[in-house]
């Protein structure tokens, strides 16, 4: 300390002035380094060739559903991170009540939650038009999920009460953010119209749109007035990469920060492999069915149905799509998933008992079964393990394979004996069960949705579910419905396919990731780059 | 040359008329419902069958024609069912970056396929000839997304020379950046044409008598290589670069994807896969459009290369 403090007092020469200069400006670069080199750009590969309509009451797609998600809050919201409905929490509401029999619910708004582009605060005229928005066939794909919604009143300005024509299980899940639940800014959606809004929609979250070049990326910013905080990320640039091996190498050379995976176990188990690189598996699992059409023969007799269920192996196609990427199937509704009965009683596999069976419906020398199935390589792959698994039983399989967007409109129009159909829906067992295996969703019928087998052994189960307030008794009646299901073997539950990411271990998310239902990980204002 | 242009243009017309009609029967016979697209899975009937008619799919099949084509004549294209912008839009967006590809791929193709030909066909059957002809046999069989991939292992994750997301305009070094490796992965497919066919059109200019008189009149050989032969073998070269540009703007689909940049081919894959009717008909416009004008410069190109060839 003495010397330098001697050193100090002396007049320098040239040359040691230069090097104190150089060295003071080696030290201020130093110092600088870590908030320079501080990123706060996040960009984000998926797998698509554009986002869609930025609309979050039409847009269901897996790469519209990630990207909306940063951009608008709900009236409530799961748990960042988690999946179960049990795990909600306040977003835009602080606080809610509903009345004993379950028919009136009234939120409570925070106050000073500002809109996206300057479009004034959220009140409950906001979240009253939002909702009546989700409401309406014409600008939601979603309304058939509100058809229990009578009345949606903003009481006063922060306060929004929802009546109810009868109670059901999921008010919370049609109020969050997640489809129909998201809130839209009625000012904004409004002035812009439908198709304005979705070029340049308004929400209230962590990030808002800026800018969208056509085939390459959608440019979000940091919402400074986020009512949690202005977001330590500056922007998102969601990149659209169709193409999995150029995503793969965009992020191995650094191009990338986060990418959507590939449903392969070789792809996890490199990119696990791979230094300062964070491979994340998470639900909601899509599940694969196959669902068994029992308005045409042969599958109208239950012994060939069974035969077929008996056929399949469900571990065998386990360890086919993957050890940590899928997992079998443990009922007609995912496993997780409120109301799932996890020990459902499905058929074993049982080779001779197919066999037998089929002797005993007449097909002694086995049957040919006829399926219209989607080209994309995911699918197709287990459609093909399938179709090797019936083979040994003497169950052909005769696939006939179509672009995607055929598929499913072939599909619908009942065309297809047996339909695989791998999907995840809103965690509660009543969207499954309703969609699915209630007879109002038969395909070809005025109010189809998925019932592909024709199914309808669970109406009374599915609907007594619905508006059960005491949820031990709910359950029961769930579990009923999923055993019945599975005893006329409506459909064969196969196996889940989880989400999968990654992301540079550089990144922060700010929460751990378990789940999330809008398919990809939540951004949030506490997200960050941590080098 | 007035009255050739004319008439080529007549035709241009007609042929654009009867593809109109075309593109609209067939983008509506191929099954697959855009609002179901738009919609996905959990759509019920009732919320597809308000949007088919916020579409205007589900008007009768002759009001959607006519109103198509009056359109069509306006410059109206209407409007993509998946984003809502315009059709026309949509394509000029990314026009742009088509068409300076596919010109730099020609540029690379010819730039390496015609001396290359030439020297095949100087050294016939020895080395150069058997390196030659391997080399556009390889170029021809490679699958272009193959190659895309491997120039990207090489050069953008094991050099680091040029990036993998290939569409960046912001400085013009970043443009050469971008562009060079999707062009020199078309421009070699083109390349392995071009050498095949210069190859072959300059081994029977070869034979001409007026090489064999240069030859004896002591006309320096690269003289008679380039300026005499060269020049009578350029028609069918310029053919099959004409006809090749046509493919090229097809090739270009996987070379987009792969490298991910904005495109043509990307922007009709997309519009394929969502039943974007509106999108398909005007690309299918586009494409027919540029296939006739390419074949029409085709022509006119052969009248400046060989005087005798007269335009009428």
């Amino acid at each position: 300390m003495m010397t330098m403090g001697r050193a100090a007092q002396r007049p320098l020469k040239g040359e040691t002035m230069k090097q104190v200069y150089g060295a003071a400006a080696l030290a201020a670069m130093l110092a600088a380094t870590p908030a320079l080199a501080q990123k706060t750009t996040l960009i984000v590969g998926m797998q698509t060739q554009d986002a869609g309509v930025l609309d979050p009451h039409i847009n269901s797609g897996t790469p519209g559903k990630a990207l909306l998600n940063w951009m608008f809050n709900g009236l409530v919201r799961i748990k960042p991170g988690q999946l179960s409905p049990d795990a909600m929490e306040p977003d835009i509401a602080e606080s809610w009540t509903s009345s004993p029999d379950g028919k009136e619910w009234t939120f409570k708004l925070r106050q000073g939650v500002q809109c996206h582009h300057d479009n004034g605060e959220f009140t409950a005229e906001d979240a009253a038009y939002s909702l009546k928005r989700a409401a309406t066939k014409d600008s939601s794909a979603f309304s058939s999920d509100y058809s229990a919604f009578d009345k949606i009143e903003a009481t006063d300005k922060y306060t929004v009460k929802v009546t109810l024509k009868q109670a059901i299980p999921t008010l919370l899940g049609q109020v969050m953010n997640y489809h129909g639940g998201n809130m839209v800014c009625k000012k904004a959606a409004e002035a812009l119209g439908k198709d304005g809004f979705a070029k340049k929609p308004a929400g209230t979250g962590p990030f808002m749109f800026a800018e969208y070049v056509p085939q390459q990326y959608i440019k979000l910013v940091a919402n400074p007035k986020y009512f949690r905080g202005e977001p330590k990320l500056k922007e998102i640039i969601y990149r659209f990469i169709p193409s999995d091996a150029a995503r793969d190498l965009a992020f191995q050379a650094g191009e990338i920060d986060m990418m959507i995976g590939r449903q392969e176990q070789a792809w996890v188990d490199r990119l696990s492999a791979t230094p300062g690189v964070k491979v994340v598996a998470f639900g909601p699992a899509e599940m694969s069915v196959l669902h068994l059409n029992m308005s045409q023969p042969p599958l109208d007799n239950i012994k060939v149905r069974q035969a077929i269920a008996h056929a399949i192996d469900r571990n065998g196609i386990w360890q086919f799509r993957g050890k940590n990427i899928s997992r079998p199937a443990v009922s007609v509704v995912p496993s997780g998933y409120f109301g799932t009965h996890e020990t459902a009683p499905l058929l074993p596999h049982d080779l001779n008992k197919a066999k037998e069976l089929l002797k005993e419906a007449g097909h002694p020398n086995g049957i040919t079964i006829k399926a219209i199935h989607t080209t994309l390589p995911g699918m197709m792959s287990f459609m093909e393990a399938a179709q090797a698994q019936l083979k040994r039983a003497g169950i052909t399989l005769d696939i006939t394979p179509v672009e995607h967007p055929t598929f499913h409109q072939q599909i619908r129009q009942d065309l297809s004996q047996i339909v695989h159909f791998q999907a995840a829906r809103f965690p509660v067992a009543d969207v499954y069960l309703t969609q699915f295996f209630h007879s109002k969703s038969i395909v070809k019928t005025p109010s189809a949705v998925t019932n592909f087998s024709h199914c309808d052994v669970a109406d009374a189960e599915i609907e007594a579910a619905r508006s059960e307030q005491d949820k031990a008794k709910q359950v029961a009646l769930w579990k009923t419905a999923q055993e019945k299901i599975i005893a006329k073997i409506c459909a064969v539950p196969v196996n889940e396919m989880l989400m999968l990411w990654a992301y540079k271990d550089s990144l922060d998310l700010g929460y751990e990731l378990k789940g999330s239902l809008n398919l990809g990980p939540p951004i949030l204002e506490t997200t960050r780059f941590t080098k | 040359m007035a009255a050739f242009l004319i008439k080529r243009l007549g035709f241009s017309v007609l042929t654009l008329f009867a593809v109109l009609t075309l593109v609209f029967v067939v983008v509506r016979i191929a099954p697959g419902d855009p609002a179901q697209v738009i919609l996905g899975d959990q759509a019920d009937a009732a919320a597809i069958a308000a949007m088919r008619a916020r579409l205007g799919i589900d008007r009768p099949m002759i009001d959607q024609y006519t109103s198509f084509l009056f359109g069509a004549a306006r410059g109206d294209w209407g409007v993509s069912l998946v984003t809502g912008r315009p059709v026309i839009q949509e394509i000029i967006d990314v026009l742009p970056w088509t068409i300076e590809l596919t010109l730099l791929s020609m540029v690379i193709g010819a730039a390496i396929g015609i001396p290359a030909g030439v020297w095949a066909a100087v050294h016939r059957n020895r080395m150069p000839d058997y390196v030659a002809r391997l080399a556009s046999l390889l170029g021809l069989s490679f699958p272009p997304f193959v190659s895309a991939i491997l120039l990207l292992i090489v050069f953008s994750l094991m050099l680091r020379w040029f990036p993998v997301i290939s569409a960046n305009r912001s400085t013009p070094w970043a443009w050469f950046q971008s562009i060079m490796l999707p062009a020199l992965n078309l421009g070699l497919i083109m390349a392995a044409y071009i050498t095949r066919v210069t190859r072959s059109a300059m081994l029977e200019v070869m034979q001409e008598d007026y090489v064999r008189t240069a030859r004896a009149k002591g006309v320096p050989w690269p003289v008679i290589v380039w300026r005499h032969a060269l020049r009578n073998a350029l028609i069918p070269i310029i053919t099959i670069v004409g006809l090749y540009l046509g493919i090229l703007i097809g090739n270009s689909v996987l070379t987009e994807i792969v490298f991910n940049r904005p495109g043509l081919g990307k922007l009709i894959v997309g519009a394929l896969s969502q039943r974007d009717y509106p999108m398909l008909q005007g690309m299918m416009v586009i494409y027919t459009f540029i296939v006739v004008l390419v074949n029409m410069l085709t022509d006119i190109a052969y009248a400046f290369v060989d005087p005798r060839v007269k335009l009428s």
